[in-house]
């Protein structure tokens, strides 16, 4: 079954519920529209296809006395589960999107929407509760607390939220995920004793131990050497593989792009390339 | 828990600068609170001292005017006054009863101008215990009528040994002269500021000297259990003193000096026969309690300019840890930190900061106090009414060590809180866009 709200009126549209906010026309009743969506599609969750979607999404820095226009109007959803690489040249604007989805920037024009819930209207607070549970990051330059070991890095976004999981559960999961990327050896090390693979490792651990939907990963590569980058791509495959967690990387690695099951490509703030491979399963498709 | 763990550890990540501020409010809290431990023993010390001196807490001076229209202090009897001290309850330790007499001691042709207090020995049993005796005994004192006890400096100026005789040079209570031989009977270590011009005799030979009567004397001391209750009894006394015998009035006014007071009302006005007045000791302590509060309020002022100082090199670094650290805050805020969260954050470690810096600043200010309580200063210093027999003596109240710390803490968290909340109002996109 799925529907589409239109001029306010739920229709079936097909087997499963699906809200699109661009599909809502009634321009003054933001509100209203955005909590009747983030119910209908909470609600409805685990049938939600399309995890982001962007429409017409435009972004505009100010640099001094002039504007820096890094996104000219993107739109593209994003499918849950898959693997999608942004890439393209320095200066393409593949942070500023990912940075948008992740809701740490906001667009200048157009709509984000992560899981149906349209992120511009929200307060800053529901927007941290939003990153904290629903996405995880992982930074080109680790960005771990050099003052946390390996175990307390992945631990800290634990901490900043409510939790289900008993102190032994969290035990258990963070030492899993340690384990998963690697690195048990090093669970009482510091950022600053370990290699540039190890800490990126550790930043994909804290990026998974909020069990997030969506992992975001900005050029996760680029200061790696290409044996480590591979092992660190390969690492999130299998994640993505095992965990079903949404992965969406940027990268200007030729290489690494083809890995991905969904590809963007990005030239001066527009997307020139948005395609699948043929391999990977269909958007929506349960294999 | 966790934000506290996360300040703990942030503040060893820079030493040096974290120590350096602490020194700096160390610093702060140890000048304060040497002043505080000094003002506080000062206005204690200084009451003691007093009353050794003045021999009581509560006084109550006869004052005699004369047919030439001249005063003179004197108690002829005293029946109203025991009376009065003992229908009012008055919780007296001792009583003294003095006349003080202003004479030039001569020995050998030396010649040296002294006060000399006359006391009855048997029942100043206070000030005997205060009296350190380098030479002779009180029970020689009080076998040898004529008995004069010097201080060690007046003892060595005149050249005189126990059992020399000394002449004395002296006016009676009416301005007659006279002359008088004393015999010194013991030499005491100075024991008060005064101890190089007051020498001490038996009242009944000062007396004589004074054309006094053997009950007659000038100031009638009382020593209390306890220094508290000196305003309450004496205002009991008073009250019931002006029942029984004529008094001067008791100046209630803050403003003006009690004694300075009274002092007027006998030249300003019109009076015959014997009146008395009643003084106690925080009278006369409160000049030196207005020096207290200026020491005290100078100390503030100290401290708060001080403060000001630390308070602007605690928002300059923690500017600067802004600015380490903006990318690290991206980070945080990116992955679910609260806003609330990142200030706190900042004002945890401030507040470690100040907690750090008064602990060492007390530690150190409590060591420096017991240093210097243990080193004997000794009786000839200037300073010696500010101590207790010789030795410094610090008071701190607890309350004003919590208000201390609660300034400095309070201050801290001002001085952080405009970093904190810049960092808190931080967007996580520009802060990890930084280049820091």
């Amino acid at each position: 079954m799925n529907c589409v709200i239109n001029s306010g009126s739920l229709y079936e549209t097909s087997s499963y519920f699906y809200i699109r906010k661009s599909e809502v026309r009634v321009k003054y009743y933001g509100l209203i529209e955005s909590v009747v969506l983030s119910f209908l599609n909470n609600y409805f969750k685990e049938s939600v296809l399309a995890i982001v979607e962007l429409i017409d999404v435009k972004k505009v820095y100010p640099l001094g006395k002039t504007e820096v226009h890094a996104v000219k109007g993107v739109s593209f959803e994003i499918c849950k589960g898959d693997f999608i690489s942004i890439a393209g040249p320095s200066g393409s604007g593949k942070s500023t999107i990912l940075n948008m989805i992740g809701c740490i920037d906001v667009p200048t024009e157009g709509s984000v929407l992560i899981n149906g819930t349209e992120t511009g209207g929200l307060s800053d607070k529901n927007i941290t509760e939003l990153r904290h549970e629903v996405l995880g990051f992982i930074f080109q330059s680790f960005n771990l607390i050099p003052v946390l070991n390996v175990y307390e890095n992945v631990e800290f976004p634990l901490l900043l939220g409510k939790s289900d999981m008993s102190k032994k559960e969290k035990t258990d999961w963070i030492d899993m995920l340690i384990e998963e990327v690697g690195l048990s050896e090093w669970r009482n090390h510091k950022p600053n004793e370990l290699s540039g693979g190890q800490r990126q490792r550790v930043a994909i651990a804290r990026a998974l131990a909020t069990k997030p939907e969506i992992v975001l990963a900005d050029e996760p590569t680029a200061n790696l050497d290409s044996v480590t980058s591979e092992a660190i791509i390969t690492l999130m495959k299998k994640i993505n593989r095992d965990l079903g967690t949404t992965f969406i990387f940027s990268t200007h690695d030729p290489s690494i792009v083809e890995v991905a099951d969904h590809i963007i490509k990005l030239r001066d703030g527009l997307i020139t390339e948005n395609y699948r491979h043929e391999d990977s399963r269909a958007c929506g498709s349960d294999d | 828990m966790r934000d506290v763990k996360i300040a703990l550890r942030n503040l060893t990540r820079q030493k040096k600068r974290t120590i350096l501020l602490a020194a700096a409010i160390a610093f702060g809290i140890y000048i304060i609170t040497m002043i505080n431990g000094f003002t506080g023993s000062f206005i204690e010390n200084v009451s003691e001292n007093f009353s050794n001196m003045l021999a009581g807490h509560i006084f109550v001076e006869g004052v005699e005017k004369s047919e030439t229209g001249r005063t003179l202090n004197i108690v002829r009897n005293d029946e109203e006054l025991m009376l009065a001290i003992e229908e009012t309850n008055t919780p007296w330790k001792y009583i003294t009863k003095r006349s003080d007499l202003g004479g030039t001691l001569i020995f050998a042709g030396e010649s040296m101008r002294q006060s000399i207090t006359g006391a009855n020995w048997e029942i100043e049993e206070y000030f005997k215990q205060r009296i350190i005796l380098k030479e002779g005994t009180f029970e020689q004192m009080q076998e040898e009528k004529q008995g004069i006890i010097l201080s060690e400096k007046v003892a060595e100026k005149l050249n005189v040994e126990i059992g020399d005789r000394l002449l004395v040079k002296c006016r009676t209570y009416t301005g007659q002269q006279n002359v008088g031989e004393f015999v010194l009977t013991a030499v005491l270590i100075d024991a008060s500021m005064f101890g190089g011009t007051t020498a001490y005799a038996n009242i009944s030979y000062v007396n004589e000297l004074l054309n006094l009567q053997p009950e007659e004397y000038m100031t009638l001391g009382i020593y209390l259990e306890d220094m508290d209750l000196i305003d309450q009894a004496a205002a009991a006394l008073y009250a019931n003193l002006q029942t029984k015998v004529s008094m001067f009035e008791r100046q209630s006014d803050d403003d003006e000096n009690p004694i300075i007071a009274m002092l007027e009302q006998q030249d300003e006005e019109e009076w015959e026969g014997l009146r008395f007045q009643l003084m106690t000791l925080n009278d006369i302590m409160k000049e030196v309690q207005q020096i207290v509060n200026v020491l005290n309020t100078a100390a503030l002022i100290i401290l708060l300019v001080l403060f000001g100082i630390i308070m602007v090199g605690v928002t300059n670094t923690f500017r600067m840890v802004l600015m380490e650290r903006t990318k690290e805050i991206g980070t945080m805020r990116a992955v679910g930190m609260q806003r609330g969260i990142v200030r706190k954050l900042f004002l945890y470690e401030a507040f470690f900061i100040s907690v750090i810096g008064v602990v060492s600043g007390l530690i150190l200010a409590g060591l420096t106090m017991f240093i210097l309580m243990q080193i004997y200063w000794g009786v000839e210093t200037p300073a010696f009414m500010l101590m207790k027999n010789g030795y410094m003596t610090f008071i701190l109240s607890p309350l004003q060590v919590l208000a201390n710390f609660a300034i400095v803490s309070g201050l801290t968290l001002v001085a952080a809180f405009f970093p904190s909340n810049k960092a808190a109002k931080l967007q996580p996109a520009d802060a990890l866009r930084s280049t820091n």
